[in-house]
């Protein structure tokens, strides 16, 4: 437990009245349009969505689950969190490719590249996927804030999932994803200036870099400075070939769509920016600062494994860098801390409540529901469900207990059978709805028989991580590509269309000399005329 | 470096050429060793500051050889962009 001072109530208070003030004051700009309510409007320059992109990734979850694999795995286990560099290719690939597709949502991209009833069965699919896992992650996110809280206060765990969450969708509520983004930009700053602080303090009060080493090698453990020191080829707890493939799935992924789950987040802030180059920065930047961020915070984790080693329970080591702060920092400082994780907390939050209610406004409601809605309306329907996913998020937040496990099935793990499918559907144009539609559906079934069942009912041995992808991927690959082949090629036309709007890299040929064949790949509107 | 090309038309620049793919292949790598060097360098290792300094190197070689390309095809994207958002509504309205 943790005594604040008046100086430490001063500083909580006066950030949250701030964080929550800045979104609020976006309200008229919000409520104009749909496109500003989930997208401000399609007019940020790129360092907006980037500190959007910045501020979203660092969650309260996410230093608890840095702590797990770093105190577990040394500072090899930064690898697990280089799951971002998918930004890397995609900000020069699929972000321009989406971008120029103009989708609000990457469910509504379905029905911009694949045609008929495939396409609106896949935009439904991803739609309501997105919405449950929005609530999801709400739930997460917000139950490692409810951890934060009874570490800090002794609170139960409800209270603090409960009160931040709400008070973040005030501001969601009134002003969109003009809200979100403005608030994000703030909150971004204080999380990343309180990070390097803190983290730096903690490296000190371990006796520095000097003294975190000697401390390490005294204690037998100097592998953990290693970042490269892996348990063999396919041995151990941190084998070579999971790196690797580590580095594949999140690199190579990039040339896709929804290849990792931070895909649809970014999609939204990809939207927001102005131009093209703007989203391709934005994309690049954000993601560039999380891998700086997570160096910071890795350093420190080692810091606190060299003040404290024989921590064996996870629910107590995942507090590491928490710890630090609230151990080490000075009176006054320690409410900036909170004030900051705060910050972190609210930037998270009010994507994903923003994000999944954008699914279910755009995807279901107009699309399904009532084509012909206005944008007041539309605006209205954000607002509700951006309420009902804070209520769901609730629920969720009290199902879950240990995050590092979750986190590495989650970003891992989840999305392997749909990982090589979601770049087919980028660069090879005879890749179909069925085929994606059934990668979906077999990965649901194979992802949770693999990991989770047949292991349990000793079928089969729990298999390592880089395993478990490689045969989810394959197994998956032998449903869906027969499927694609038996059913036939999507329709000339929309593909014709999607590629003379998008330009994908890849296998189109037939596509482009189709669109060359009409003439519409000079300089002139290509569409026009042609709907 | 005339390999590298500069100046570009905005039909020119819609076309997937070897500057992308070398932005593909710099831009992780940048990203690697920023990670790599990032800790390394906090660690006060020296061979983490050249890490960390080759990251910056290739950072802005990447900029340099990306940016031209990106500013001429957003600049011919935007004059499109009007058109196109009518488009994409009605191709993306439900089927029936």
């Amino acid at each position: 437990m943790v005594t604040f001072s008046f100086l430490d109530w001063f500083w909580f208070v006066a950030f949250v009245v701030l964080m929550v003030f800045c979104g609020v004051l976006f309200f008229r700009l919000g409520r104009r349009s749909m496109a500003d309510f989930f997208l401000a409007g399609r007019g940020l320059p790129w360092w907006l969505p980037a500190s959007s992109v910045y501020a979203t990734h660092s969650a309260t979850d996410t230093p608890i689950w840095i702590s797990g694999v770093i105190y577990q795995y040394g500072l090899r286990g930064i690898w697990y969190t280089f799951f971002s560099a998918w930004c890397a290719i995609s900000a020069f690939a699929s972000t321009r490719i989406f971008r120029r597709s103009l989708a609000y949502t990457q469910a509504e991209w379905q029905t911009l590249r694949f045609s008929g009833l495939g396409a609106e069965l896949l935009r439904g699919w991803i739609a309501g996927w997105q919405v449950f896992m929005n609530m999801f992650v709400l739930g997460w996110v917000g139950i490692a804030m409810g951890k934060v809280c009874h570490f800090l206060f002794g609170w139960p765990d409800w209270v603090g999932l409960i009160l931040f969450s709400s008070l973040c969708a005030i501001y969601v509520l009134t002003a969109g994803f003009w809200g979100v983004i403005m608030a994000d930009f703030q909150q971004g700053v204080i999380a990343f200036a309180v990070i390097v602080i803190v983290s730096l303090w903690g490296i000190a009060a371990a006796g520095g870099p000097g003294g975190i080493a000697h401390k390490l090698e005294s204690l037998g453990e100097g592998w953990r400075l290693n970042p490269l020191a892996f348990s063999g080829f396919t041995s151990g707890e941190f084998p070579l070939v999971w790196f690797l493939t580590m580095l594949v799935i999140a690199v190579i992924g990039g040339f896709g769509m929804g290849t990792a789950i931070d895909w649809y987040p970014e999609a939204q802030r990809i939207q927001s920016a102005k131009t093209v180059r703007d989203a391709s920065y934005s994309i690049w930047a954000g993601s560039a600062l999380i891998v700086i961020r997570n160096s910071l915070w890795a350093v420190a984790i080692l810091a606190f494994f060299s003040l404290y080693p024989r921590i064996q329970s996870p629910g107590e080591y995942e507090m590491a860098w928490y710890r630090l702060g609230f151990e080490f920092l000075p009176v006054g400082l320690v409410g900036f801390f909170f004030a900051a994780i705060v910050a972190i907390h609210l930037s998270t939050i009010s994507t994903h409540l923003n994000l999944g209610a954008s699914y279910a406004t755009r995807d279901l409601y107009n699309h399904y529901f009532r084509p012909k809605a206005g944008d007041k309306e539309l605006v209205w329907v954000g607002r509700i469900s951006t309420l009902i996913l804070l209520l769901g998020s609730f629920v969720y937040g009290l199902m879950m207990q240990e995050i590092t496990q979750w986190l590495i099935f989650a970003l891992w793990i989840m999305a392997a059978g749909i990982w090589l499918p979601s770049i087919l559907q980028v660069v090879w144009w005879r890749f179909n709805s069925w085929g994606y539609l059934s990668s979906w559906i077999a990965n649901l079934g194979l992802s949770w028989l693999i990991v989770w069942i047949l292991p349990e009912f000793e079928i089969i041995p729990v298999l390592p991580d880089y395993l478990q992808f490689w045969i989810m991927m394959i197994l998956g690959g032998l449903i869906y590509i027969p499927i694609t082949f038996l059913t036939p090629a999507e329709d000339m036309d929309r593909l014709v269309k999607y590629y003379v709007m998008s330009r994908p890299y890849g296998w189109w040929k037939p596509v482009r000399v189709e669109a060359e064949r009409r003439g519409l790949l000079g300089n002139e509107s290509p569409l026009k005329g042609e709907i | 470096m005339a390999w590298i090309k500069r100046k570009w038309t905005a039909e020119e620049a819609d076309k997937w050429t070897k500057e992308d793919v070398l932005a593909f292949i710099i831009s992780p790598l940048v990203y690697f060793l920023l990670a790599l060097g990032g800790v390394l360098s906090l660690l006060f290792f020296w061979y983490g500051w050249v890490i960390l300094g080759a990251a910056v190197v290739l950072l802005i070689i990447l900029l340099w050889i990306i940016d031209p390309k990106l500013k001429a095809l957003s600049k011919d994207y935007e004059k499109k962009q009007k058109q196109y958002l009518e488009d994409v509504e009605k191709i993306s309205r439900w089927e029936e």
